[in-house]
């Protein structure tokens, strides 16, 4: 019997709206505006087709399933946006919490690549992060996941220096070599942080195959899926992280996902064939402080990644986010404003500059494969990467205009 | 006066369905010619659905184009003459169909036969419309190579006498590339066909005997008008970007215009002034290329590019620069610095263009020296008062360049040349 960690991840970035050169110094926010409502738009309809449909299923799942157990983490700028647009987003993450079936992970505020750019930036964003979630939850986040699973054994020091007691990342073969995914692994950090790695297999198998029908398992059946995590003993973690969106919004309600879903819960809970786990329980045991019935992390294998990876594309590096010229200029641009930015004081301007920070806005400007047209374009509100890069680079203009 | 001032011109775009400069100088011109009792037949390769009242607007379609651009409502020519800034809005037609709707920048990629093809199509449209009215007219003036052959099957039915005007040549175009070989060949067959050539500028004319061979004499300069404005220039820095010089390009971004100086330019001019704005207006085949090269440089938050921009956002654009630059490598004309001086703008021409014979109070500068614009662009920004020079000499050169003026002298060509006069 494997044990299972479910972790889903929420977020929405704040979406720069139509902004044109003639803005530039008349103080338009970046956001909101233009009167586009991107935002406000994209988040309500990701709440009727994912949020609410997927949050309502997975309440019904914990009052059913004691033993039942899920994971999430929420950034920021998702949670803030939910507060504004969606209230009983809120409210459902609560009572869910409440539960004690469910666990909240750290992360970034802004869901930015600081970790690798500003380590002060980095922990600034982390503590915005874990107090608006000791607001809104009353929890402290003990486990901390990076921006995307985004990893290297650098960033590993730096989450293990903030106190966190495990972190969670991809499993990535090139830095495997051979050894099981399902088991767990220490990064190299001065005191061995315990990780669990993402089984890419079996999570993207629900999170991105799905519903696809050239696939030669589809369609994808419960009890198939579950024979699949029969080779796996006791000993074994398959940990499935996906992010929430998966759920009605990624897979469409027609695709029959909400129903999979369920049966899967529901065939797991029943027939005993695997034990639901949150990271915090898991990596407890890891713990010092608990050393004579503690487990030795000592004797745990060291996951050495020198470069960073993540869970995005078939890659599984950096290069969603970071690859091509834009992308290097306008990260440069934004992380070398940080002291310009922090010393003026100016509450809005620190602020949007924290949220021209978002993974996202990099992401819109990738061109690896976009003459394919895929799933970088679906996610992209833009027309091209090149419209992404000429709006973000007049609010960069702007967001330097306003500092003069 | 009578049938002695009559003209069958063959145009190719009119506003508002045009792409660039082309369209503008038949407009100008042909209101001017109006005023001093020219009759005018003027020949499009589209039917325009609201007439104009100066001249009569002659629509010479082809029954093979079925889908020419719309733009505005109403369709334009079979292909762009210069620009592909309409196209960017408007669906193309798919190569499978050749739709009769692509702008040239695209056609350039395919057989030149597809160009003669349209452009034949024209000539015989045109020629067949031109007899009829031959009674009407003594004098035929050609605008630009998409007319040429239209103009002198015109001629050859008629045996009246054919004037070729030239805005822009294939030359100009290519920038540093080799340019079309088809389209150079029509310009020249045009231009020998004709019984005179205008050019717009001494540039031009020069251009045309150098590297067409035509003969000087042949040649006369009428450079374009510029026409009034309608309500004064709002100019000033409260549009946007307050606190900071703006540095303005304006034009198609392709090699012809230089574009890519006006990026090292930007490098060069940051480094005096961090501060510095510089901010690409237009479209073209080079606007990839340019982002990549911008980011490239590590210019992503000093240079912005607004994409197309047309009526007020232009004025807009060109009421705030503090320096318009047109580093063209080879600009017939160059219409756009003229509205930028007329705007209280300083503006820096390239020595390889037209209008900076007649726009005398700005910088003339070769569209590679890089440094002696740099340093420009810092004395303007930096001294006030040479600004002000610069732009009170420039107003004065805009405010005689009438399209009036340019008529003027068209008119005394037909008479020269033409009519015995």
């Amino acid at each position: 019997m494997p044990k299972v960690c479910l972790y889903f991840e929420l977020h929405q970035p704040y979406r720069l709206e139509d902004i044109n050169i003639f803005d530039i110094g008349n103080k338009l926010d970046y956001f909101e505006d233009r009167g586009d409502e991107i935002n406000r738009v994209v988040f309500q309809k990701v709440t009727n087709k994912s949020y609410v449909p997927m949050l309502n299923l997975l309440k019904k799942l914990v009052y059913e399933y004691p033993d039942f157990k899920f994971t999430f983490s929420a950034s920021g700028i998702f949670l803030e946006q939910a507060l504004r647009y969606s209230p009983i987003v809120i409210d459902l993450l609560k009572s869910l919490v409440k539960s004690g079936q469910v666990e909240v992970l750290a992360e970034t505020y802004h869901h930015s690549l600081a970790a690798l750019y500003s380590k002060s930036e980095f922990e600034i964003q982390i503590k915005e992060h874990e107090e608006l979630v000791k607001e809104i939850f009353g929890v402290v986040p003990k486990v901390f996941r990076n921006t995307e699973l985004i990893y290297s054994n650098d960033i590993a020091q730096l989450v293990e220096d903030q106190g966190y007691i495990g972190t969670l990342t991809e499993a990535v073969d090139r830095y495997l070599d051979n050894r099981s995914r399902t088991q767990m692994f220490v990064g190299k950090t001065k005191n061995r942080l315990p990780l669990m790695l993402k089984h890419a297999q079996l999570s993207d198998d629900v999170a991105f195959r799905f519903s696809d029908k050239s696939w030669k398992m589809y369609p994808l059946m419960v009890e198939k899926y579950l024979d699949w995590f029969r080779s796996y003993g006791e000993n074994d973690y398959i940990n499935l992280f996906m992010d929430f969106e998966t759920f009605g919004e990624h897979q469409w309600k027609d695709t029959g996902i909400f129903e999979f879903f369920l049966e899967f819960v529901k065939q797991s809970s029943e027939n005993d064939s695997t034990e639901f786990v949150t990271p915090t329980e898991v990596f407890q045991k890891y713990q010092k402080p608990f050393l004579k019935l503690s487990l030795d992390r000592d004797s745990l294998p060291v996951y050495d990644v020198p470069e960073p990876i993540s869970w995005a594309d078939v890659d599984r590096d950096l290069t969603a986010w970071r690859d091509n010229d834009f992308q290097y200029d306008t990260l440069r641009l934004i992380y070398d404003l940080e002291k310009d930015v922090l010393d003026t004081k100016n509450q809005e301007i620190i602020r949007d500059w924290r949220r021209l920070q978002t993974s996202d806005h990099f992401y819109y400007m990738c061109t690896k494969w976009f003459e394919d047209g895929d799933v970088h374009a679906y996610f992209s509100p833009y027309k091209s990467p090149y419209e992404a890069y000429t709006r973000y680079s007049i609010v960069l203009a702007d967001l330097r205009e306003r500092m003069i | 006066m009578g049938k002695s001032n009559n003209v069958f011109m063959v145009g190719w775009e009119y506003p508002p369905n045009n792409s660039g400069g082309l369209g503008v100088a038949c407009q100008g011109l042909t209101e001017e010619l109006a005023n001093q009792n020219t009759k005018i037949k003027f020949s499009l390769p589209y039917n325009v659905s609201s007439p104009v009242a100066h001249m009569d607007i002659i629509g010479c379609t082809h029954p093979n184009w079925k889908n020419n651009q719309k733009i505005n409502g109403t369709y334009g020519p079979p292909f762009f003459a210069y620009s592909q800034e309409f196209a960017e809005t408007q669906p193309m037609g798919s190569i499978e169909n050749f739709g009769y709707s692509f702008d040239i920048s695209k056609l350039r990629k395919f057989p030149e036969s597809e160009f003669e093809k349209r452009v034949n199509e024209y000539a015989k449209v045109v020629s067949q419309a031109g007899q009829a009215f031959r009674d009407d007219f003594d004098v035929i003036h050609a605008h630009d190579w998409m007319s040429f052959p239209a103009a002198e099957e015109l001629k050859r039915k008629t045996g009246k006498p054919m004037i070729a005007h030239v805005h822009s040549t294939e030359f100009d175009r290519a920038g540093l590339n080799s340019g079309n070989q088809y389209i150079a060949g029509v310009e020249y067959a045009g231009m020998n066909s004709a019984n005179h050539v205008i050019a717009v500028s001494y540039y031009t004319k020069n251009l045309l005997v150098h590297k067409y061979g035509v003969d000087a004499n042949k040649i006369s300069v009428v450079h374009n008008g510029i026409s009034k404005l309608n309500t004064p220039p709002d100019f000033g820095n409260h549009h946007f970007a307050q606190k900071r010089p703006v540095i303005v390009f304006m034009g198609r971004l392709t090699m012809q215009k230089g574009v890519t100086y006006f990026l090292d330019l930007a490098s060069e001019v940051l480094k005096n002034i961090p501060n510095a704005l510089f901010v690409v207006a237009g479209s073209g085949d080079m606007y990839h290329e340019l982002l990549f090269k911008t980011a490239n440089a590590n210019l992503s938050a000093s240079v912005v590019f607004s994409g197309f921009v047309r009526d007020k956002q232009k004025n807009k654009l060109l009421d705030r620069a503090d320096v318009f630059v047109m580093p063209s490598v080879s600009e017939p004309f160059g219409l756009v610095a003229m509205e930028a001086a007329q705007r209280h703008t300083p503006v820096i021409v390239s020595k390889n263009s037209g209008v900076g014979e007649v726009l005398t109070g700005a910088q003339m500068i070769d569209f590679w020296d890089i440094k002696k614009m740099s340093e420009t662009i810092v004395g303007l920004v930096g001294d006030k008062q040479y600004s002000e020079t610069v732009v009170n000499e420039q107003l004065k050169n805009v405010d005689s360049q009438t399209w009036k003026g340019s008529a003027q002298k068209v008119k005394r060509i037909y008479e020269k040349f033409f009519l015995g006069k």
